[in-house]
């Protein structure tokens, strides 16, 4: 502990890793303004997407769909997990895999065939480590999601269901709630349930009131068009999904990093006060030596 | 929301959003729109009556003054209200940038899959009618 020198080489490496931190700290927040403002992008969408649907519902029409129907017995469910590629994001994976777990038990009661899709090198080492087999592993989604690519995945599970191959579909991924909070959540996304769940809610005031009901005129026919909106409302709930997860990714790694390099700060002062003390110690060590020799050899 | 009425030289003006999940692909004032439909294409002049549509694949066409611009939209809706159209789309491409390789080599491997059900057929119909229109539209670009 008094080590003079130990301390040093130890305070140098722990300001090697604090300009680590820093610099993935600095690398997170730019990649969350980016991941944000994509986040952002998409709203215009579901927003347009929202309205339209309640235009279409205010026509009185019936919304039955084979998607928002629950099966009466379930074959076969996938889990789908969306964890992260890189790792030194704190608890963003661990939470989440923690429920992902908790869902996948809760499925081996309830699903007779059950199988597991995961996004992300940590999920995939999670599940290898305990020896569940992975059906499908992506790990082409990093930080900006596209999607097209969503929507491969969107089309085979909707094809699925429709083939009756697939009855129940669940999420696991990090929801966007604040800048401030996000939070590990499972989500069942097929069957969709209701239709409005995901998109946000129309402000009223947006939509011009007292206008004549069922002013619209369908073209080739309302029934038809609610027949592509529902996939389409599908895919758009999965691709928030990999927005969300995006985000979160990187406001746990900022947040992370910060608190990496406010502790990295922390400990070069103690290590420097110490450092300092040894090398007071030592040098006041060496002088009495020299005193003891100079008194000894007056003698 | 009340949209923004575009007039110039008493020209009557439309004005055109197109949106994809992604972004806001283009905001433009317009004077004529076709659009692909499911089941047809439609023109769409200012002041038409307001209208939901469903999209199909092919190619949109914007004019403004004396110039077109075409697009390859991949589905999806139309909707006009106000003297505002609506395009929710899933892509929207430059017609000059379109991959038409990628998409006769979509529509080859479309031909060659399996088409012995229903689903089956619908999802080959599909991608067999993507490619199609891509093809048609990158040609009509080109």
């Amino acid at each position: 502990m008094a080590n003079p020198r130990a301390l040093d080489k130890r305070r140098k490496s722990v300001r090697n890793i604090r300009k680590i931190t820093r610099t993935m700290e600095l690398i997170a927040t730019a990649r969350f303004k980016q991941a944000m403002d994509r986040a952002h992008a998409a709203t215009a969408y579901t927003d347009r997407m929202k309205k339209l649907l309640h235009d279409l519902t205010r026509t009185g029409l019936e919304v039955t769909h084979p998607l928002l129907e629950p099966r009466e017995t379930t074959h076969r469910g996938i889990l789908l997990v969306l964890s992260s590629n890189r790792g030194l994001c704190g608890g963003y994976n661990g939470n989440l895999l923690r429920r992902a777990q908790a869902r996948w038990e809760d499925f081996g009661q309830s699903v007779p065939q059950r199988e597991l899709e995961v996004s992300g090198k940590r999920g995939l080492s999670f599940f290898k480590h305990r020896q569940q087999p992975v059906q499908e592993a992506f790990t082409h989604f990093e930080d900006k999601p596209r999607f097209d690519e969503v929507e491969v995945l969107a089309n085979r599970y909707l094809n699925d269901y429709a083939t009756g191959q697939l009855d129940r579909l669940d999420i696991a991924y990090t929801k966007f709630r604040s800048s401030a909070r996000q939070e590990a959540t499972v989500e069942t996304l097929l069957p969709l349930g209701s239709m409005e769940e995901g998109l946000p809610e129309v402000d009223d005031q947006t939509a011009p009131a007292g206008r004549a009901e069922s002013q619209y005129e369908f073209l080739p026919s309302a029934a038809q068009i609610l027949e592509e909106v529902i996939p389409t409302s599908f895919k758009i709930r999965l691709f928030k999904c990999f927005l969300d997860a995006a985000v979160s990714e990187q406001i746990a790694r900022m947040v992370a990093m910060k608190s990496a390099t406010e502790n990295a700060d922390d400990l070069i002062r103690s290590l420097s006060r110490t450092y300092n003390r040894a090398r007071q110690a030592q040098i006041t060590g060496e002088l009495l030596e020299v005193m003891g020799g100079v008194e000894a050899l007056k003698e | 929301m009340e949209s923004p009425k575009y007039e110039l030289a008493g020209q009557r003006i439309l004005s055109v959003v197109v949106v994809t999940p992604e972004t806001t692909a283009l905001e433009t004032p317009a004077q004529f729109v076709a659009l692909p439909l499911y089941d047809g294409e439609i023109g769409i002049a200012p002041g038409r009556a307001p209208l939901i549509g469903r999209l199909g694949y092919g190619e949109m066409r914007i004019v403004e003054g004396n110039e077109t611009r075409r697009y390859y939209v991949d589905g999806g809706f139309v909707e006009m209200s106000g003297n505002t159209l609506t395009v929710l789309t899933h892509r929207a491409v430059p017609a000059d940038q379109l991959d038409a390789e990628a998409a006769q080599q979509q529509l080859d491997e479309a031909l060659r899959r399996p088409a012995n059900s229903q689903e089956l057929l619908a999802v080959r119909d599909r991608l067999i009618l993507q490619a199609r229109a891509q093809i048609r539209t990158a040609r009509r670009a080109g």
